[in-house]
């Protein structure tokens, strides 16, 4: 199916630091965070558990904010969640309004936002399309599988039709199945829009396998260990990319680093 | 049908085995306080089927619905902010907390002072009376909302109206609920006592002119008559509340 084609934001971290005050010692998280993303470009950030990703994505995304430095959406300094940003997170079961059938979660963005109800129907509809949801629009998000519940998270995402989509662990807590659907959904959605993607993982795999660019981050408080690009071509295919030799390659190089400078 | 038919014999069987005790033991009772069942049965049909019902119960339940519909929503509205704003909370918890400890019946006097003892005080009591259970569950719902979903709330820029109403009010819902059935009882409790103390009419009238005037098998009846208006008003809250928060026990794995 064909889409208006939109194009991605550019995301720019200059020397992002963020410390935790209060409650006793202060707490250095984040250390001098660089990074830029390019317009459609899709980037994984790694890192060991408790290093500090989803403190990032929260100061990227406008939810928590910095202690010093800058991020910079389209030039465009970020203070609170902007508008061309959607968030998808791990929590599917706590993210998405247990009260609202899926028709009415993935709208109700665009409601307070007052979008013509026709516009919000068909935008509706097209996102319930775009994650393979038909027939579900009237189901409630706890009569669905947990990997559905994502995508209904996606396709609430993808309707207020943002220009870089940012996802904190998305396929955590789904099974290993429905996780890779969900990886090449994701792949498929950065395809069709063009949108800038960042995923926060700590699976290697997962990272490698989706991202042009992946980013490491190690240490306590945490700093960019590599910025490691992944030259394999897309589309890319479950068996096939897996078993390419860079493939493995990658994710050696960043495992090491990892269990290095941990 | 078939399941209906079973499901209601299982939660009447008790009460019809009490009823018959009740008949069969208080048969032959000479006792001027506990007279026979039929007796009350019998007077019951010609006090309340239906010949005093316009008189001594449709305003009742007209004082309870005005004050239960100022009280309840207002409290939701006020709830709702407070439950916002911790700084409010820490101002207004203790004045809360020492209104919450009166009993509404209490506040009846006051307002009988205030208001006369029409039914403008009777309704005032009510209103108040119900305020409180609501608002309390209220502000803890809107409290603690789930901090994920506002969360989400934020990153698709929900104005703080918005997320009140849209996302922290519906969330605590379940809880808000609750509140408001407590509040049904309060003011239902609270509905009858304003009767007793100085009302001309109602059911709490009715039934304290008759024990005051020995008309036990009257007073009876009355008491029976608000046991079955209670049980009626809790049937109903439930029903519309299963309806409506049918998404909670859907959530929550509950069949029934």
């Amino acid at each position: 199916m064909t889409h208006p084609m939109r194009t991605g934001a550019r995301l720019e971290l200059k020397d992002v630091t963020k410390t935790y005050t209060g409650h006793g010692a202060d707490k250095h998280v984040l250390d001098h965070i660089s990074c830029i993303v390019e317009p459609g470009e899709f980037l994984s950030i790694v890192g060991p558990s408790g290093v500090g990703k989803t403190t990032l994505l929260r100061l990227l995304t406008g939810l928590t904010p910095v202690t010093s430095g800058e991020i910079l959406l389209d030039g465009k300094k970020v203070t609170s969640p902007p508008e061309d940003l959607a968030i998808v997170l791990q929590e599917y079961t706590r993210s998405l309004m247990p009260w609202l059938t899926v028709e009415k979660n993935i709208e109700l963005p665009l409601k307070l936002k007052k979008i013509a109800k026709d516009e919000r129907g068909e935008r509706v509809q097209s996102a319930i399309i775009e994650v393979g949801l038909e027939g579900n629009g009237s189901r409630y998000p706890w009569q669905l599988s947990g990997g559905m519940q994502q995508r209904v998270a996606i396709a609430r995402a993808l309707a207020s039709r943002p220009r870089i989509l940012v996802m904190d662990e998305p396929f955590a807590s789904v099974d290993a199945q429905t996780r890779l659907d969900l990886e090449d959904l994701v792949l498929k959605v950065r395809d069709d829009f063009g949108i800038t993607t960042l995923l926060v993982t700590h699976d290697m795999d997962e990272a490698v396998y989706l991202a042009d660019r992946v980013l490491v981050l190690t240490g306590k408080p945490a700093h960019v260990a590599a910025e490691i690009a992944v030259p394999l071509v897309y589309p890319r295919d479950q068996v096939e990319t897996r078993a390419h030799p860079d493939f493995g390659h990658l994710r050696g190089e960043i495992y090491q680093l990892i269990r290095g400078k941990r | 049908m078939l399941a209906l038919l079973r499901r209601f014999l299982i939660s009447s069987w008790l009460v019809v085995v009490l009823l018959l005790f009740w008949w069969k033991v208080s048969a032959n009772s000479e006792s001027y306080f506990w007279p026979p069942l039929s007796q009350i049965a019998s007077q019951f049909k010609t006090n309340w089927l239906f010949a005093n019902v316009a008189d001594d119960v449709l305003p009742s339940l007209k004082n309870l619905a005005v004050g239960y519909f100022i009280g309840a929503p207002l409290a939701l509205f006020v709830g709702a902010h407070l439950g916002l704003s911790e700084i409010a909370q820490k101002i207004f918890s203790p004045l809360v907390n020492f209104f919450r400890s009166i009993p509404g019946v209490a506040l009846v006097p006051i307002f009988i002072m205030l208001f006369g003892i029409g039914d403008q005080s009777r309704r005032v009591s009510i209103a108040v009376a119900v305020f409180f259970p609501t608002l309390i569950a209220t502000i803890e719902a809107v409290r603690t909302s789930d901090a994920v979903l506002l969360d989400v709330s934020r990153s698709f820029r929900f104005s703080s109206f918005q997320s009140l109403w849209r996302v922290r009010v519906p969330s605590g819902a379940p809880m808000i609920s609750s509140g408001l059935q407590v509040s049904l009882q309060v003011g239902f409790i609270v509905m009858i006592v304003s009767e007793m103390l100085g009302a001309f009419r109602g059911l709490g009238a009715f039934t304290v002119e008759a024990q005051q005037s020995f008309m036990i098998i009257d007073m009876w009846t009355g008491i029976i008559m608000l046991g079955i208006l209670g049980y009626i008003f809790n049937v109903i809250f439930e029903l519309i509340e299963k309806r409506a928060l049918r998404w909670y026990r859907g959530q929550k794995g509950l069949t029934s």
